[in-house]
């Protein structure tokens, strides 16, 4: 079904827009792609187990500047990539312990928690530093290997962030079809109650998925670093909508239990070619952001409703 | 929500969730009256109940909502509200309406059929609410930004003199506390216990005969009035058309839900404790920007407001809610699961 979609909007965008097959195209769709598409392996795990992560973009923001703030402090930036993107994981491992003791209000901890977050890194940078932080903007000398890794004109031919996408997206799939792990994400996510009865801990999956979740939203914090070149607060604004756009799309049930990242990653290269193309009619970002939401109604109301309160007694 | 009907101890527990947002309450007022006395003068309430009105009504439109549940939580709030400022600021100059009864009029219209629309959507197609209030937060943020590039235009002289809140005895008084009036006629209705049954377990409201999509719609116009009546009082407050400041409702909105005790498994949220909620958020920002952040006070108040929801939400925890075990059977976010 994504899969149909997909190639629909290859087949449009190429023949309706000048430039599409370009492999200068090609190659900054795909490192656009593997953006999102790393930001949304939090996203679609948290799906499967009945939950949401709206912590995202301001984990992504805090990671972003939080690291050009450590590297300007004489940080090793390959220390400082593992101290943010840890730093993620642990965030994200307290929203999910809490989320879960919480009757699963994830929406309402993660917004909690996220901005918590953001609002307390911005205070921290901007507090004595090297070089402070003015308008949620932080300047820094970033190191050429981490510019290099996100960059689309790598001499290399792909984006080595391309890459690393590659590389998670078979860890991913490997992890949630093939390991105990994996499988028992999908069995909370589709009964809790016969979940626990096979001894699956709800509590510590959720703490594990959410803590994946925090992880991957930092490293894209850190990848958007290379990209951009300079912190930025609000870097991961977009991320919010899009990493759950991409997972509805793709046709992962928020409800739990059904889809994949597999899924997931058709998402993301269907929201990227569609945005490729909405900004070929010249349509600005807020446009694009209208029609976003426009999509989402009718591709949930094909994967996840709601069965009827008589189907259930 | 008459307690006499009911068994005392029942009584005193639907009480329990007023305990949070009332020590909070104190909390903030004592700090204030220690750092920042200006509020206890009478320009200083005035501008508190300005300031404080368009969140106590939008948090009392989303309360509905968190009662009609599951996780009924509205995420179109700020762009809604934003819209409808754009509407009353822009667009019914256009058709010659200035005057205050046809602005409120058409405000809680605009805000009627937007609920409506989702309310159909979220009881037709049997789509979860988060869903569906996510995909109109993103349409209508995009429409405002394009509809109005920047910020402009002038809200209507008596709305706009509204905002300088010159006296506390003027109708920046009166509006919230006759839509409060109206708050209580309708929680006392019986429509409004159906919405309850509905919200709590929409099994045995079903099997009670209770017709699922006309109340579910209904609690939705209930909330677009409400959110009609903050929209206005927030034109009323920044005095012109912003495309962008209103969202920023939405998380203020949810966290003063969340701090009055509602509970988001549905079925049980008090008025009166989004109202003092609500109040608790105004007066944190109210404190923090009487220390001096400087260029940090954004900064501050994002944090604060995400620490408080994230303290609320264990003070919540442990005083009321499910079990653990209850929960599961209800099946989490998105609703039951068979």
């Amino acid at each position: 079904m994504a899969g149909v979609v997909l190639i629909a909007l290859i087949a449009f965008g190429a023949t309706s827009i000048g430039g599409f097959w370009s492999l200068l195209n090609l190659r900054s769709n795909l490192v656009f792609a593997s953006f999102l598409g790393i930001a949304t392996i939090g996203q679609t795990l948290c799906a499967l187990i009945g939950g949401l992560d709206l912590a995202i973009p301001f984990v992504l923001g805090a990671a972003n500047i939080g690291l050009v703030r450590l590297m300007n402090g004489g940080v090793s930036p390959g220390l400082g990539i593992v101290i943010v993107v840890g730093l993620g994981g642990l965030i994200g491992a307290f929203n999910g312990a809490l989320s879960n003791r919480l009757q699963g209000q994830s929406l309402v901890v993660t917004l909690g928690v996220g901005n918590a977050v953001l609002g307390l890194v911005q205070i921290l940078v901007s507090k004595g530093g090297v070089s402070g932080i003015s308008g949620g903007t932080i300047e820094g000398k970033i190191p050429r290997w981490i510019e290099q890794f996100s960059t689309f004109n790598h001499s290399f031919g792909i984006a080595p962030a391309v890459l690393l996408w590659v590389a998670l997206i078979v860890v991913t799939i490997v992890v949630l079809r093939m390991t105990w792990f994996g499988r028992s994400l999908y069995a909370l996510g589709g009964n809790q109650a016969a979940a626990a009865r096979v001894l699956i801990s709800s509590w510590w999956s959720w703490t594990v998925v959410f803590a994946v979740s925090g992880a991957t939203a930092a490293l894209t914090g850190v990848l958007l670093l290379g990209y951009t070149g300079s912190g930025y607060a609000g870097v991961g604004d977009p991320y919010l909508f899009t990493t759950i756009a991409a997972v509805l799309i793709g046709g992962t049930s928020l409800v739990g239990g059904r889809g994949g990242y597999g899924l997931s990653v058709l998402g993301v290269l269907i929201l990227t070619v569609l945005q490729t193309i909405l900004s070929g009619y010249n349509l600005s970002q807020a446009a694009q952001e209208a029609i976003l939401g426009f999509l989402i109604i009718p591709t949930v109301a094909l994967y996840a409703r709601s069965p009827h309160p008589r189907m259930q007694i | 929500m008459s307690g006499t009907e009911r068994a005392p101890t029942y009584f005193l527990a639907r009480q329990r969730s007023l305990v949070t947002p009332l020590i909070l309450l104190g909390v903030l007022l004592v700090i204030s009256a220690w750092h920042g006395p200006h509020l206890f003068t009478s320009d200083g309430l005035a501008g508190a109940v300005i300031g404080a009105a368009p969140l106590v009504l939008a948090t009392l439109g989303i309360t509905v909502i968190a009662v009609a549940g599951p996780a009924g939580v509205d995420l179109s709030v700020g762009p809604v509200m934003t819209f409808i400022n754009i509407v009353i600021v822009l667009g019914l100059p256009l058709v010659g309406v200035s005057s205050p009864v046809l602005v409120f009029v058409a405000a809680i219209i605009v805000g009627v059929l937007l609920h409506v629309a989702m309310g159909t959507l979220i009881a037709c197609l049997r789509v979860s609410t988060v869903v569906v209030t996510l995909a109109v937060y993103l349409v209508l943020d995009g429409l405002n930004t394009v509809i109005l590039p920047e910020p402009g235009g002038t809200a209507p002289d008596w709305l706009a003199s509204w905002g300088a809140a010159s006296s506390i005895l003027s109708p920046i008084l009166y509006v919230p506390v006759a839509a409060f009036v109206l708050w209580t006629l309708i929680t006392a209705s019986t429509f409004f216990r159906n919405i309850r049954l509905m919200g709590a377990n929409d099994r045995t409201a079903f099997v009670s005969g209770v017709a699922l999509i006309p109340t579910r719609i209904g609690a939705h116009v209930i909330a677009g009035v409400f959110v009609g009546i903050a929209s206005v009082m927030y034109s009323g407050l920044i005095g012109s058309a912003d495309p962008t400041a209103g969202a920023s409702y939405t998380l203020s909105a949810v966290t003063a839900l969340v701090i009055g005790g509602a509970s988001l498994a549905g079925g049980r949220a008090k008025g009166l404790g989004s109202v003092i909620g609500a109040i608790d958020i105004w007066l944190i920002s109210y404190v923090l920007s009487t220390f001096n952040f400087g260029l940090n006070a954004s900064y501050w108040v994002e944090f604060a407001t995400g620490a408080v929801l994230v303290a609320a939400l264990f003070a919540g925890g442990i005083l009321s809610g499910l079990s653990p075990r209850e929960w599961r059977h209800r099946g989490g976010l998105a609703g039951p699961t068979p």
